[in-house]
């Protein structure tokens, strides 16, 4: 697979993924074409023997979302921390309270979620982005699942409706 | 599925409510910025165009291109080089003077 044919295959989803981890546009944007840079200038750097390219561009995009909170000098919730409750006030529609209350959770626990919730990778693709073993991301999954279950039940019957909280 | 009291969603309501969360497209510039020969006339980038050539293998050559300077003057045709092998310095200097005849 060249590296056009990667980019027109996989820089949405990459796009995706750093929105919904950074939750800013213009960081997502940047992050997706340093990736994507990074494979064009420097395409040794994929071993085809560690995984797939789609993979491979994951745990890049990851790398750099980490980076930027490094760098910018961001927290992301510690994976011991309780999920902080969702304000229903904050939060003007059901998709912002999703994203706050994913932004709640712990780093390992958002980044698993949402590559198996929205970006649709398998256990065994996500544990090798996130070079972790099955077994640890499935339990990731399962923490995540639970907290958001109760941090947005208060919005259950707000679904579909739009600035009524 | 295990029962959830009601200050708890169930798998479907919580799926549902997962996908309201949309992430914005990506914006069309950044094939361009990632690939932007794809907009550039052939000639800029043959102008522009640049090798990687590994450190040993630009060692081998500098030694092969000596090997082929040294050697140079048995590298060439063995009559030509019979030809410049009669050349010999002059011995004696004996100008002659040619006048334009009026």
């Amino acid at each position: 697979m060249t590296s056009e044919q990667a980019f027109d295959q996989f820089h949405q989803a990459v796009y995706n993924f750093a929105y919904r981890l950074a939750r800013r546009q213009d960081v997502a944007e940047d992050i997706t074409q340093e990736c994507f840079l990074l494979l064009v200038r420097d395409p040794q750097r994929f071993d085809e023997a560690r995984g797939t390219i789609k993979t491979y561009l994951f745990s890049v995009a990851r790398n750099l979302v980490l980076k930027h909170y490094r760098d910018h000098r961001l927290e992301f919730p510690a994976e011991d921390e309780p999920p902080s409750a969702a304000d229903p006030f904050r939060a003007i529609d059901v998709s912002s309270a999703v994203a706050h209350a994913v932004a709640g959770l712990p780093l390992l626990q958002q980044e698993a979620l949402i590559l198996f919730e929205y970006e649709g990778l398998t256990l065994e693709e996500i544990a090798a982005v996130l070079g972790a073993d099955v077994g640890t991301v499935k339990s990731r999954l399962h923490r995540a699942r639970n907290a958001l279950r109760r941090l947005l039940a208060p919005y259950r019957n707000t679904e579909n409706t739009h600035g009524t909280a | 599925m295990e029962p959830r009291n009601d200050d708890e969603l169930n798998d479907r309501e919580l799926d549902r409510m997962l996908a309201e969360w949309k992430a914005p497209l990506a914006p069309a510039r950044l094939r361009a910025a990632v690939f932007p020969d794809g907009h550039r006339p052939w000639w800029r980038t043959v102008w522009s165009a640049s090798i990687r050539i590994p450190v040993p293998a630009l060692a081998l050559m500098a030694v092969l291109i000596a090997i082929v300077i040294w050697q140079w003057p048995a590298a060439l045709s063995p009559a030509l080089q019979q030809k410049v092998h009669e050349l010999r310095p002059v011995a004696e200097l004996r100008p002659v003077l040619i006048r334009s005849v009026e």
